[in-house]
This record gives C-alpha cells, structure tokens and sequence, in this order.
C-alpha cells in the first residue's frame, strides 16, 4: 500500500480527516484553511477519502474517487487538478448524510445584530452568492451551505466553510474579495467553474457563536423584485426537503422544525442584483421586533 | 357486522397545527404526516374507542357545523380508509 498524506480540518462544530493519496489537494486545503482553529485531540466526526480510482491512476491521468464515511454510488471520479473540489465535496457529502447533532438545512445564514438571516431555495437560487455578498457589507457569514439548526436551543449554529463560488458569481466575487482570499480556479467541473473563497476573517473567528434565526427567505434570482409571504404548510414542506436529516432525527427534528416554523418570518423573494437584494432585506430586518 | 376503527394511541402522536393543515408525527414509525381537513377533526372525534363510520360521522355532526347535504359518512370512510393506510387508524377485529 502506498504512503497516504492526511490533514485534519475544524469547520464549526464538525471536525474532518482528509486522506489523499495526493499532497497537492491537501496543500491547497491546509493554505485555505489556515486561519482555522485545529481540531483538538485526536478524534474527528468524518473521515473523507482521497484515492485513485484504481491503483494504476495515480501516476496515469490520475483521477480522484471520493470516499469516506459516508458515500454516493455515483459520485463521479474527478481530475486530480479538481481534487481540491473532491474534497470539499466529500466533506459536505459526510455532513449531509452523517451528522445528527443538529437539524441540516441546506441554507446559508448571514448574522447582524446577534440575529441570523437564514435563506434556502435550490441550487441557482442565488442562496450562497448572496451569503458572500453580504458577508463583504457589514453582516457577519455563518455559511453558504448548510444552517444547522440547534435541536434544544432553537439558535443557527455557524458552518462557515469554504464559500464555493460558482460561475458568473466568481468574477462578482473578485471585484471585491482580495486575491490571496481565493483558491484555485477549476473549470468546467461537474458543477460548472468553480473557486473558492475564503470567509470574511470574523466569521473565522466566531465560527462557534451561534444566532437566533430572526428571518427566513426563499431567494429566487432573475425575476423583477417582489417580497411575497408563503403559507405555513409550504413553508414546513419545503424546509423538509431543505433538511438532508429531518427523517434521521425523529422526533427531535420535528420538535425543532415546528418550532423554527413557528418562530421565524418567512418571506419568497424574488431579484435581479445583489442591490435589490439587499435593499429588500435590509427593509424586512428593520421591521424586525 | 359494521367494521369499527380505532386511531393511534393519544401518546403516539405529536400534533402541531399549521395555518392551513395539521401536522402528526407518529412517533412509532418516525413519520411526519400532514392532514388537510376533515381527517384531524376525525381523529379527534374518535377519542381512544372503536367506532363505525356512521358513530364517527354522528360524532363529527355534533361537533362541527357541518353541511346538510353532503354524505358524511361515505366521506369519513373514504377518510378512514386512507388514515389506515397511513397507519394512523386500524380497523378492529370484528
């Protein structure tokens, strides 16, 4: 057997071994990372697996077969050159199908004034560029992934990992973003170009403070700006399909579901630009109690 | 012999009302289901004792305003017979 690297990542709550059979991808991640507080100790919640496809490929056009704890049958090997990408994917992959500590939305949050704005919708909602916008005008980034909602405190538990800035959301970002803050830029990945970014230093910082989620909205990019509210039974569907663990955690995910439904605003939000947005939400966080 | 149902055990459900639906989780099997009207009110009316399609439509009439020319009873079989798919209502042994 051939010699593994291994690093360990801390994101949040959620501690990650990355094995690779590579020492460029780690490379990448460790200098991404280093703003991170180490994992203590020796134990993690994930191990995400970086090897060959078969044996022979790791020399031959090397290709990267993500495993770990948890996996997909169909998770696509990638290039090495995307292997940064395998990993990251990996890791969200563990938390998606292995974390039970809290109640997993598929939602990003932003935090202003000890209070979490938690937006979900699917993918080219504009949820995570909108995290990252934000979190460059004055709100502190939690996450442009997954919200975790406490089961007993009812608070949004930071996971600000990597923001995975995609597409046209990439150049958008660096206009304002500092350049040594990005990865490496991969095109035409199975997720379309893709390149890292950096959060903002104080969401690294407060990785562990959680907020009380004040306002939820539904995002939906490319339609003329319109606030509209939903009724509580789509709201509750929907958050169901958000939640990649509602089903796991039983009754403690449907006490903590309720509740945030009960508790939180909810409002549709169609836009066009980050400005409309955030004029939209800046008016909807004033009226807040 | 007319069949009777019986609904969940009180202490198996976990009710939360929506706006528009009600929520009941089933704590036996895990799932979440989410009844639109007349189902929650026929599970509330059935209390924890067997009864007929025809008692449970009397109960509901009693309870509830409900509109005179509409046949209650086939409305609250057809109902009963979807909860028990569900496993939200069985039918009892006659």
């Amino acid at each position: 057997m051939s010699k593994m690297h291994q690093i360990m990542l801390k994101i949040g709550p959620a501690a990650f071994r990355i094995v690779s059979a590579w020492r460029r991808p780690l490379d990448q991640l460790t200098d991404l990372y280093k703003a991170y507080p180490a994992p203590t100790g020796e134990t993690v919640d994930f191990t995400v697996r970086l090897e060959p496809e078969k044996p022979w490929r790791r020399f031959v056009r090397p290709s990267v077969h993500i495993g770990g704890d948890f996996w997909l049958p169909d998770a696509a090997p990638l290039p090495l050159e995307q292997g940064l990408l395998g990993a990251e994917m990996g890791m969200n992959l563990q938390m998606a199908l292995g974390w039970r500590r809290h109640l997993l939305l598929h939602a990003s949050s932003v935090e202003k004034d000890g209070k979490a704005l938690v937006m979900t919708g699917q993918s080219g909602s504009g949820k995570s560029t909108l995290s990252a916008m934000l979190a460059e005008r004055g709100w502190r980034f939690m996450g442009d992934e997954f919200a975790l909602l406490s089961l007993d405190s009812g608070e949004i538990i930071p996971f600000p990992r990597l923001i995975s800035l995609k597409n046209k959301a990439i150049e958008a970002m660096q206009d304002i973003a500092s350049e040594e803050r990005f990865g490496p830029e991969m095109k035409a990945t199975p997720k379309g170009d893709i390149r890292h970014l950096v959060p903002p230093r104080d969401a690294i910082a407060r990785m562990n403070k959680p907020a009380r989620p004040a306002l939820l909205l539904f995002p939906r990019f490319g339609h003329a700006p319109e606030l509209r509210d939903m009724g509580q039974a789509e709201i509750f569907v929907r958050l169901t399909q958000a939640s990649t663990n509602y089903v796991a955690l039983g009754e403690a995910g449907f006490r903590s579901l309720t509740r945030f439904v009960d508790e939180v605003p909810v409002k549709a939000m169609d836009y066009q630009s980050i400005d409309q947005a955030e004029e939209l939400i800046d008016g909807l966080w004033s009226e807040l109690r | 012999m007319t069949q009777k149902y019986r609904a969940a055990e009180k202490d198996e459900l976990i009710w939360h009302d929506l706006d528009s639906m009600t929520l009941l989780y089933h704590r036996p099997s895990g799932i979440t289901h989410m009844l639109a009207d007349p189902a929650p009110a026929i599970l509330e009316v059935m209390g924890g004792v067997p009864l007929s399609a025809i008692e449970i439509a009397e109960r509901l009439a009693a309870g509830f305003d409900l509109e005179s020319n509409i046949d209650t009873e086939n409305i609250v079989l057809a109902r009963l017979e979807e909860l028990s798919g569900l496993g939200l209502v069985s039918r009892v042994p006659t």
